[in-house]
Parts: C-alpha cells; sequence; structure tokens
C-alpha cells in the first residue's frame, strides 16, 4: 500500500480500497473479548469475597474494581455494534451476555450504552444530537473536570444528555429500564452500607463507576474527537498519542479506524489503521498524531 | 413504579445522602478508630456530615 501512488485516485477509489482493508478485519470471532468481558465480570466478582473476608484489603479491592470496571467496557462496546454475533446469528445470546455482564461493575446499562453509543456515531460532534458531545472541552485538565462535571445529579452531560437522546428517540423503554437499573444499584449499595459494608461497597463498586466514567468519557469521548468541531466522516475522529500508551487508552490512539469500520474488532483496529493510514491521509482523515 | 423512580431521582442526592454516605462516613470513623468530639456517636457525625453534603447537592444539583 505504501508504495502505490494514491494521489491520482478519486475519493469513490479510495472509499473502495479502504473498504477492502476493511474486509480483511470484519468477521473474525472476537474471543478475546468474549473471554475479557466475562473473565472481567468474574474476576469483580471474586473481589467481593475477598475483600469481605479480609483476603485483601479494601484499597486493593478498589484498585482491581476500578481496572476491571474500564475493562470491562471494551468488550461491551464490541457487543454494542454486535462485533461478538448479529442479530438472529447462532451466537446472538452471547454478544448480549458479554454486553450486559462486562458493564456490571461500571454500573452501566447495556441497552442504554448501545442506543446512545449508535446515536454517537450517527452524529458525532453535532452539538444537540451527540449524546457525548458534553465530554468536549478546551483541553486534557478541562476534560477530566467536565468529565467529572457530567456525572453529576443535574448536569447537561452524562447520563441525563443520554436520558434525553432516548427520548427523543421514543425510546422509553430503554429509559425506564435504565432508571429500574441504576435504582436497583442505589438500593443494592444502600442495603450494603446499612448492613455495615459501606467501605466495601465504596471500593468495588461505587468509587470504580465514578473513576471509570471519569477515565471512559476521557479517552473514548473527549481525546479520540477533540476539538469536536467536525462533523464530516473523514474529521470528526483522530488518531493521536497517548499519554498512557495505546494500552492506558484503551487502544483509542487508533479510534479514527473504529468510526470509519465499526465492525473491525477492537483488536484488530491498529492492524487495519497501519494498512489504512495512507489511503486515510488521501482522504484527508485527522491521522497527522500517529 | 414510574412515581417512585421519579422521587427516587429527583431527591437523589438527599437519599443518596442518607441511604450510602451516611454509614459510610461512621464506618470510615469507626475503622479509624477516631473519637467523634462532643461524645457523639460515629453514626451521628455520619448523619450530620451526610446531611449537609446532600443537601448542598441537592440545592446545587451537584456533588462538586
Amino acid at each position: 500500500m505504501s508504495n502505490r501512488d494514491l494521489s491520482m485516485l478519486t475519493p469513490k477509489e479510495l472509499a473502495r480500497i479502504e473498504r477492502d482493508i476493511a474486509r480483511k478485519h470484519i468477521g473474525k470471532f472476537p474471543w478475546l473479548a468474549v473471554t475479557a468481558g466475562i473473565g472481567a465480570f468474574l474476576c469483580w466478582l471474586a473481589l467481593w469475597p475477598l475483600v469481605f473476608m479480609d483476603v485483601i484489603p479494601a484499597w486493593a479491592g478498589f484498585v482491581a474494581a476500578t481496572v476491571l470496571a474500564i475493562i470491562g467496557y471494551l468488550p461491551s462496546h464490541e457487543a454494542q455494534h454486535d462485533i461478538i454475533a448479529r442479530p438472529g446469528s447462532r451466537l446472538r445470546w452471547l454478544n448480549e451476555v458479554v454486553g450486559h455482564v462486562s458493564t456490571v461493575p461500571l454500573a452501566l446499562p447495556f441497552d442504554l450504552a448501545r442506543a446512545t453509543h449508535r446515536e454517537h456515531h450517527l452524529h458525532t460532534n453535532h452539538p444537540e444530537l451527540d449524546p457525548d458531545y458534553g465530554s468536549s472541552a478546551a483541553g486534557p485538565l478541562k476534560a477530566i473536570w467536565t468529565a467529572i462535571q457530567n456525572i453529576q445529579p443535574r448536569s447537561k452531560g452524562g447520563h441525563n444528555a443520554y436520558s434525553r437522546t432516548l427520548l427523543r428517540l421514543g425510546r422509553k423503554d430503554v429509559l425506564k429500564g435504565a432508571a429500574l437499573y441504576r435504582a436497583t444499584w442505589f438500593l443494592t449499595l444502600f442495603t450494603l452500607a446499612w448492613t455495615g459494608h459501606a467501605i466495601e461497597a465504596a471500593a468495588l463498586w461505587w468509587l470504580p463507576h465514578h473513576v471509570g466514567y471519569v477515565y471512559i468519557q476521557y479517552y473514548l469521548s473527549w481525546a479520540p474527537h477533540h476539538p469536536a468541531n467536525e462533523t464530516a466522516r473523514y474529521r470528526n475522529t483522530r488518531s493521536f498519542r497517548a499519554a498512557l500508551g495505546n494500552i492506558g487508552s484503551l487502544g483509542m490512539q487508533y479510534h479514527v479506524v473504529h468510526h470509519l469500520h465499526p465492525r473491525i474488532p477492537f483488536l484488530r483496529t491498529p492492524q487495519a489503521y497501519w494498512e489504512m493510514k495512507p489511503v486515510l491521509e488521501a482522504q484527508g482523515a485527522r491521522v497527522e498524531d500517529l | 413504579m414510574a412515581i417512585a423512580l421519579r422521587t427516587l431521582f429527583r431527591f437523589g442526592p438527599l437519599i443518596f445522602a442518607f441511604g450510602f454516605l451516611a454509614p459510610l462516613i461512621a464506618q470510615i470513623i469507626e475503622a479509624l478508630e477516631v473519637t467523634p468530639p462532643f461524645g457523639l456517636a460515629p453514626l451521628t457525625v455520619g448523619l450530620v456530615l451526610a446531611g449537609v453534603l446532600g443537601l448542598a447537592a441537592q440545592l446545587r444539583g451537584r456533588w462538586v
């Protein structure tokens, strides 16, 4: 690819080359995402008896639960895009199981995440229609502060933006399900707290939920779309070099490929990116940083 | 059900303060073996502190 002169090709011809590369990576069963999704959930469950029985201290449980909550979002993200199994296929149940269980440590309802994430893809960076637009900010520190503000009760972004999106889409069923999910989460925390396990509940679920939300907003919403002022297909997402590397940024350095071809499994996006990069450059994509 | 959920979220900060923060503060005080002033019980301190924080969050719409 790198030896080929792309400057003479039309956008349509470039798009065809891009699609051919994408096709090589689509359709592979994401075993690691399935294993990681279910594994992260089971590891998080295992933390409860370990902390309750003082096998590990609460602070260590907090660190582990936070990492698991953040990691768990990625398999759920694969499920949101039907990458594990398409609707109507034999393994569809597995797609749904992974989607639902992997975000339990984050206390994030899968149906809400799926419905709003699709809107994010459809309307990336649109101030009114992109439910994640509220995470945009002038710089990294402001992005962290904005993410913290987005998890406040009456914020404009975060869950309140998701509620507005679901109402606009007429998805009251998803909204009711999400409200019930959140109420159940609160009641579980209250029950644990008033039965003498508030510190454990805070360490294993409440704090990981908040830290995880901020981390995910930063690396999945803010960083790949910054400065979030363009909505065109090749301009609304960028590749970037993350201070915490590709693993620390949850693989988001190559997010531009995900937005262009959402059905490429997460772990194949770096390879797809490097294969596609000359084409993306020719298409005017924001790939100059990586 | 819908009314119960709406009420829960409308008064979310206050409900959260008394439902979770109050016992959390009390249990942190006990775990740190701190003696509260004026002979107050850890749970009383938890209820007062959580109540103040929860009321502020309820009125401002944000915790921080």
